[in-house]
């Protein structure tokens, strides 16, 4: 999997964030939850403003983490592709980005999750951006 | 989500010809069929299923001369699908299924459970039992422990539904009905030809896919999982059951395998008729309809004869 690198917030003007996938339930596995908090200090930055990564296209992407009443933080997250302000997205390009910080993830969120095991995944079921 | 979203599947009218109605339960708007006259029956589906999954069980039911019910769970098929996660809980989609059947009123119920309609199913029928006459259950859990060794997996079971990958590869990429029921029936040729598409057409964007990845996380894997407590009363509650039972299981299902499950019923409700081998993998129906229908309606026959209320 090409690389996944974080970076500074990018430069807002005439760009807009693009929703592009939503997690309800970002503790389910509550390792996934450490892996944000960790990576992103957020024991620390709370939601005072999202976490940003670049993918492998070059498109910078924002995570938006979500607070909910009860939940330890952060309960949910967001990723929003930050794109031209009135260009819309190239869905090939935003999937191949996603597939990638998936892989990100799940190598930082580490053993027993694997990126192999993600890759075997995504194959089994043909998804286009492992093939 | 209505019976238009069918539209343009080739033959669609031919394979589900049955009248689309809706009720509001619970809070939320419920698509059914409601074919036929006599003691009625209950089809349950499950995950990414829906209604559809019993086309070739509903007509010979309904000719045995039984009323045959097939709500399709919300969150699935023609049903509304709620947006947020939190929306979906076991007891809720019990409280669902009660809901429709107090609104229409079923007495001497014959509960048919597969999947997901286990639990809720069996859920409903335990809290309900002056509604039920008799049980079937097919390709189904209701305990605490994990259903399957392979829901315990990390490939393919549980980087399936994780965090964030859980709405990528079910939500995006919609799997499940794309990919997980033809890799989960027998005739996959036939499968992909005549059913394939009616799957796909319900569940048409990612939004509407939020149950496929829900459910899994629902399944419990140990001491902590939400349900845990809801699946040890059901368990509890079935093995105090008097009520007959059919156990109808797939020859070929690896996933909730013969040897482990229906057995397991069969030892929890040792009274069981069965189990019953058809062809079928987990999507059983999709191989064996008719079969599964002359079972069902030869089990109810037989309670008739001997007098079972």
């Amino acid at each position: 999997m090409a690389e996944v690198t974080m970076i500074a917030r990018p430069a807002r003007e005439d760009t807009r964030q693009a929703l592009v996938l939503t997690e309800d339930r970002l503790g389910h596995y509550p390792e996934f939850r450490a892996f944000f908090v960790r990576t992103f200090d957020l024991d620390r930055v709370r939601l005072s403003e999202p976490g940003f990564v670049r993918a492998p296209s070059g498109m910078a992407y924002a995570l938006v983490f979500v607070g909910r009443s009860g939940e330890p933080f952060p309960a949910g997250l967001e990723i929003h592709a930050i794109v031209d302000a009135l260009e819309p997205l190239d869905d090939a390009v935003v999937d191949k980005d996603l597939w990638a910080i998936l892989g990100w993830m799940i190598g930082g969120v580490g053993a027993p999750w694997t990126v192999e095991v993600l890759q075997a995944t995504g194959q089994l079921y043909r998804i286009p951006a492992c093939t | 989500m209505t019976a238009d979203a069918l539209e343009g599947i080739e033959g669609i009218r031919d394979k589900w010809p049955f009248v689309a109605r809706y009720a509001r339960v619970n809070g939320w708007r419920m698509h059914y069929v409601d074919e036929g006259a006599g003691d009625p029956i209950l089809l349950l589906h499950g995950n990414p299923s829906w209604g559809f999954l019993y086309r070739d069980v509903i007509p010979p039911l309904v000719k045995s001369g039984r009323r045959v019910i097939v709500p399709d769970m919300i969150g699935f098929g023609l049903s509304e699908k709620p947006a947020r996660e939190h929306a979906h809980s076991l007891d809720g989609h019990i409280a669902n299924l009660t809901a429709l059947v107090r609104q229409l009123d079923l007495q001497r119920l014959m509960v048919v459970c597969h999947d997901w309609g286990g639990p809720t199913g069996l859920g409903f029928a335990m809290s309900n039992p002056n509604r039920v006459r008799a049980l079937t259950v097919m390709s189904t859990w209701a305990w605490p422990t994990p259903p399957a060794e392979f829901h315990t997996r990390l490939f393919p079971w549980r980087t399936m539904h994780a965090p964030l990958v859980g709405p990528y590869l079910l939500g995006r990429h919609n799997i499940l009905a794309r990919r997980g029921v033809y890799l989960s029936v027998v005739g996959r040729d036939k499968f992909r030809r005549e059913a394939q598409a009616a799957y796909e057409a319900v569940l048409p964007d990612p939004e509407t896919r939020l149950l496929t990845w829900v459910w899994p996380r629902w399944i419990p894997l140990d001491e902590t999982a939400r349900a845990r407590a809801r699946f040890a009363w059901l368990e509890a509650e079935l093995a105090k059951s008097k009520l007959p039972t059919l156990i109808i299981w797939g020859r070929e299902d690896e996933v909730f395998d013969a040897a482990t499950f229906a057995e397991r019923f069969k030892r929890l409700i040792p009274h069981a008729d069965g189990p019953h081998m058809v062809t079928g993998r987990h999507f059983l129906q999709e191989d064996s309809g008719p079969e599964i229908a002359a079972l069902i309606a030869g089990f109810l026959d037989r309670l008739d004869q001997q007098g079972v209320e």
